[in-house]
């Protein structure tokens, strides 16, 4: 797995401070993640996943460690990366079109206005919004605003996508048909983008992802070793709740998390280059399981 | 909302549609023939003008020069324009702001010697003779009434002396309280007349020192500025206990029960100067032919006001009592612009000279008026130290501009609309010799210092004013 | 305004029940009688204070000289007709006797009338303030990026603010004296005098807002500057601006407001021929009109504070994107 990875996290710690003194949200968390690899990143609420993401992008500088992609290390936000929020964070004075249309004229500034708004235009489309790209944000649902905040982010053909729980503000009615939308747009077709997603909901990150990282709570934060999710593309939700490697992986994902809450025992770690993921090989306590996840299923 | 907005719109379209053309002065075009009736042979150099004036019944030669035409034939489009106060009026004239104002004789003098605001200001034209009164409030009045002597219906002689608010006085410091009074401005001629009329009856009126510019310096009354609208308001309050100012302001405490006026100026000095057109001397350089139109349109508007024996006089009451211009009430105005002088409540008296427009060579600017001025700021430590008589001669002659007068007195005489009789074309500039004070004390204009020599109270020869202000 | 939209509601649904009635006699009916009572009040009580500038005018008296004002303006407007008739007659028959000469064309110059005033005070107030927004939006701005700006201007911001019109107008007037003189000046010194005074008065609601505005705009929308990469500039214009426009035009509001008061304040004493001057001098007048006059402006200056401070709040409205992203 070494050798060919595109972004590389090694021994990466965050403090924060605090009336108590520094608070450590992250400590020595080491990653690797392969070129057109989708990474997830399962945790919950306050695991410090989205500390861990906006390092990973460059909006925060880590205290130690360094976080390198495509070789160099990164120096603040790179300029072929794309961010998606978990709240939406659409300019609210700009129509749909103004807002995809701003970045791509920041990421393509010699593209004449025109032809901004033509891939604007576009990227819309594709994200099945061709016929609202006249409305403002306060006019669209939270479903339409999470799309053209990931029409926003494509529009600038990124190498390496970043999202924090894009799908965690919506309903779960949205959410589900969005995570669609989602796996259509960053799981298939040629060329895909290496992106690394915070989620909290498993399922979702099966969906999604090719891998799990389960980010087991501190604090400080640490990675639990990776679970590969070797599952055929393209994935369906409703193909997905009947699959048995599906729902194997699942089993091992929550019970990873189960024993870093409940057993609070030695917490699985990467040191240095990370060993081989674990397989699935659920690891069953006989203290009662409780789900650190919604779905028990 | 949107219904809001539409009748903000229209609203705001309608008062712009009916301000339409503003009425105030802007850039006038060049200088060029007016075309008026009678050929003008001046080329003007600035037609607009806009002149400054204080709400006083005196500023009426302006009004009646405007609302009369006499700007009109000159050729000049001028604006008249009320002043806050005279402060700000004198400061507008030297920044240029206004052209020319409605000024009291003492400013120009003032001015240019330096007292107060630098600055060379000068004058072509007396404005008036006379015209200002000092009046004490209820209280005082009746403390005086029952040792003033009396006529034959019983009503109080007139002139009354100071030495009749004497005891008052008295009285009133024994108690522990300062008597005030209050006038208009610092150089004006209500605060020397009335401190000559004080110091005649034997009370002294405050000095000022260059340290020191309140002027109550060992003072047995304690002088000091009021606004003349504010007047009336505080007598009434008891912050002051009398004060000297022009008309209507007199009459108003007589109108409104505040107080009793004592003395007019006409008693104090028959017949003395009061207000000027001032103009800076930097202007009047600049706008020769300018300067002679407006002296000449006033001169014409003084003759008007004092024709027939006081039959303009009533129409000039009204005119005058309009808001533009000083807006009292009429029947405030009309009683000593048309001659007769309330007294009290009731006690109405004939005083024809109250306001002297023309006659007795009113408008021409005599340099023995501006020494008389120059002597009482001696006197009173407003020029603190003594000074040789020529230098009194030579500042008269700074201040005042008789042959610009004259050559608009000319120009009116060849003209047609004045005859040179009118004129005192051979005079040298100085009054002859006068009496006709209070305390009867004889001035020359030709000896001011020996003039000052008279004097029980008042500074003289080489005294300076020593110490601070005196406390009570 | 809200008074008219429920009243349109009531209009567009007359089958609501009692309840809409109730709202309308609150918002609408309880006003009225309020204003009634205050008038009613008003001529009671000023039938019994005599003043020496005259009885306190009640409402009927106010009403009085309002119209009368209004017929002065009139009056005026036509004096002002015939004035230029007279010169137009006059310059033609000089043409035409000899259309070589040069004929002057003179402004009218009349007194100022009631009308001529307060678009005389309108127009120095909006200057002023164009002057204080310009002076404080990009300082607030400054102020609002770096706090260290903000650090350095915040004294002069609390020691300046409370200073009064009436202490700045003298050092105002000598520095304009002292700066602007030429032979032919195209705006009046009392205007300006009066435009920087309101200018040094009201620009500190805006700085103060500005800054705040600009200072607490939500992180997420910086993050997104970031992220996007935008350059500074754009940034600036396309988040940081859009984003504090409602505290800007918190701040432009109040500074209007203030702007007005200070005003008339400033009008008394630099001689700006508006609303100011002509409180100074009715006062001055002493007739019995006077306090009639004074009354009926100050009434107008109330109304049409009123009015410029609902204009602001409209274009506020409409600045206010609100907080869904």
């Amino acid at each position: 797995m070494s050798g060919d990875a595109f972004i590389e996290v090694r021994g990466v710690s965050k403090s924060f401070p605090s009336p108590g003194g520094a608070r450590a949200v992250l400590r020595e968390v080491s990653l690797e993640v392969r070129q057109g690899e989708f990474v997830a990143i399962l945790g919950s609420m306050g695991s410090g996943k989205s500390t861990l993401l906006s390092i990973l992008a460059g909006l925060l500088d880590p205290d130690a460690g360094s976080v390198t992609i495509g070789g160099e290390r990164i120096r603040g936000i790179r300029s072929d990366a794309a961010f998606v929020f978990q709240n939406y964070s659409l300019l609210p004075w700009f129509t749909a079109l103004e807002n995809v249309r701003l970045a791509v004229g920041a990421a393509f500034p010699d593209l004449s206005r025109d032809e901004q708004r033509t891939r604007a235009l576009r990227t819309l489309e594709k994200v099945g919004l061709g016929n609202a790209v006249a409305r403002r944000p306060r006019q669209l649902s939270g479903g339409m605003r999470q799309r053209v905040a990931i029409a926003r982010a494509l529009a600038t053909e990124p190498q390496v996508m970043f999202l924090d729980e894009p799908l965690g503000a919506l309903d779960a009615l949205t959410r589900e048909s969005l995570q669609g939308e989602l796996a259509r747009l960053c799981g298939d077709g040629d060329g895909r983008v290496t992106t690394v997603m915070i989620t909290n909901s498993v399922d979702e990150a099966i969906l999604l992802a090719d891998r799990i990282v389960p980010i087991l709570p501190g604090p400080p934060a640490t990675l639990g070793r990776p679970i590969e999710v070797a599952l055929p593309r393209p994935r369906s939700a409703a193909q997905l709740a009947h699959d048995d490697a599906a729902a194997q992986v699942r089993t091992h994902v929550i019970a990873t998390l189960t024993d870093a809450v409940v057993g609070r025992g030695a917490p699985k770690r990467c040191e240095g280059g990370p060993g081989a993921p674990d397989r699935v090989r659920p690891t069953i306590r006989t203290r009662e399981l409780q789900p650190a996840a919604e779905e028990t299923s | 909302m949107s219904v809001s907005i539409q009748r903000l719109v229209a609203a705001a379209a309608a008062a712009l549609a009916i301000s339409g053309c503003g009425g105030s002065s802007s850039s006038g075009a060049a200088a060029a023939e007016t075309g008026s009736a009678t050929p003008a042979q001046l080329a003007i150099e600035k037609p607009q003008l806009k002149l400054g004036f204080i709400k006083l019944t005196d500023m009426v030669p302006l009004a009646i020069a405007y609302e009369k035409g006499y700007f009109e034939d000159e050729g000049l489009f001028v604006t008249l324009e009320p002043q806050a106060n005279w402060k700000v009026l004198l400061d507008r004239v030297i920044d240029g702001e206004l052209d020319g104002a409605h000024m009291l004789a003492g400013q120009p003098i003032a001015a240019t010697i330096g007292f107060g605001t630098k600055a060379d200001v000068v004058t072509a034209f007396s404005m008036d003779l006379n015209g200002n009164a000092t009046t004490v409030s209820n209280e005082v009045w009746t403390a005086m009434l029952p040792r003033l002597p009396k006529d034959a219906q019983g009503k109080p002689m007139h002139p009354i002396g100071a030495g009749a608010l004497k005891p008052v006085v008295q009285q009133f410091r024994a108690n522990g309280k300062p008597f005030k009074m209050a006038m208009v401005f610092p150089v004006s001629t209500h605060n020397f007349e009335l401190r000559y009329w004080l110091a005649a009856g034997g009370l002294h009126p405050g000095y000022y020192s260059p340290s020191d510019v309140s002027g109550q310096i060992d003072a047995d009354v304690q002088i000091s500025v009021t606004p003349p609208p504010q007047m009336p308001a505080t007598l009434e309050a008891g912050t002051i206990n009398g004060y000297s100012v022009g008309e209507p302001w007199n009459q108003q405490a007589i109108f409104r029960n505040v107080g009793v006026p004592v003395i007019t100026d006409y008693e104090i000095w028959k017949n003395n100067p009061e207000k000027v057109f001032g103009v800076t001397k930097a202007w009047a350089e600049q706008n020769p032919n300018t300067h002679l139109a407006v002296v000449k349109a006033l001169i014409r508007a003084a003759m008007w006001l004092d024709a027939g024996n006081g039959a303009n006089r009533k129409e000039a009451a009204e005119i005058i009592s309009r808001p533009e211009y000083v807006g009292a009430d009429v029947q405030v105005i009309a009683n000593s612009m048309t001659g007769t002088f309330e007294y009290g409540k009731g006690d109405v008296r004939s005083l024809p000279d109250f306001n002297v427009f023309f006659r007795y060579r009113a408008t021409y600017p005599y340099y023995s008026d501006a020494i008389w001025y120059l002597t009482q700021m001696r006197r009173w430590g407003q020029i603190p130290e003594a000074r040789p008589d020529q230098w009194y001669h030579d500042t008269a002659r700074q201040v005042y501009l008789p042959d610009v007068y004259l050559r608009a007195a000319s120009m009116l005489s060849a003209e047609g609309k004045a005859s040179k009789s009118d004129f005192p074309f051979g005079t040298d500039g100085y009054r002859p010799p006068t009496a006709e004070f209070i305390d009867g004390v004889e001035y020359d204009g030709r000896q001011p210092n020996a003039y000052l020599q008279k004097f029980s109270i008042g500074l003289k020869g080489n005294d300076t004013v020593r110490g601070a202000s005196s406390g009570d | 305004m809200s008074t008219l939209v429920s009243i349109l509601r009531l209009e567009r649904f007359p089958t609501l029940p009692r309840p809409r009635l109730h709202d309308v006699a609150r918002h609408v009916g309880m006003p009225i009688v309020a204003i009634l009572i205050f008038l009613f009040v008003w001529s009671r009580a000023s039938a019994g204070i005599e003043t020496t500038l005259g009885q306190i005018p009640g409402p009927a008296a106010v009403w009085q000289q309002a119209g009368a004002l209004w017929a002065d303006h009139v009056a005026e407007r036509a004096r002002a007709a015939a004035f230029y008739e007279r010169q137009e007659r006059r310059n033609a028959a000089i043409l035409a006797a000899d259309p070589a000469v040069r004929v002057a064309i003179a402004d009218y110059t009349g007194k100022p009338t009631y009308i001529d005033q307060i678009v005389t005070s309108l127009k120095t107030v909006f200057a002023g303030f164009a002057l204080a927004s310009l002076l404080a939006i990009p300082l607030g701005i400054a102020c609002g990026l770096s706090a260290t700006i903000n650090a350095g201007i915040n004294p002069f911001i609390q020691i300046f603010r409370p200073v009064s019109p009436l202490a700045w107008l003298p050092i105002v007037t000598m520095v304009v004296s002292a700066l602007y003189v030429s032979p032919d000046p195209m705006f009046e010194k009392s205007f300006i005098n009066s435009a920087i005074t309101v200018a040094l008065c009201s620009l500190w609601p805006t700085l103060i807002n500005t800054g705040h505005g600009v200072s607490s705009i939500d992180r997420d929308l910086m993050n997104v500057a970031k992220v996007l990469r935008l350059n500074w500039t754009t940034t600036l214009v396309k988040v940081v601006i859009p984003a504090s426009l409602p505290l800007i035009f918190t701040g432009l509001r109040l500074s209007l407001g203030v702007g007005w008061m200070v005003l008339i304040a400033a009008e008394m004493l630099a001689q700006n021929p508006g609303l100011g001057k002509f409180v100074w001098d009715e006062f001055q007048n002493g007739s019995s009109d006077s306090l009639g006059r004074i009354m009926v402006a100050v009434f107008t200056i109330g109304i049409i504070g009123f009015l410029l401070d609902r204009v602001m709040l409209t274009v506020h409205r409409l600045v206010d994107f609100g907080s869904k992203r």
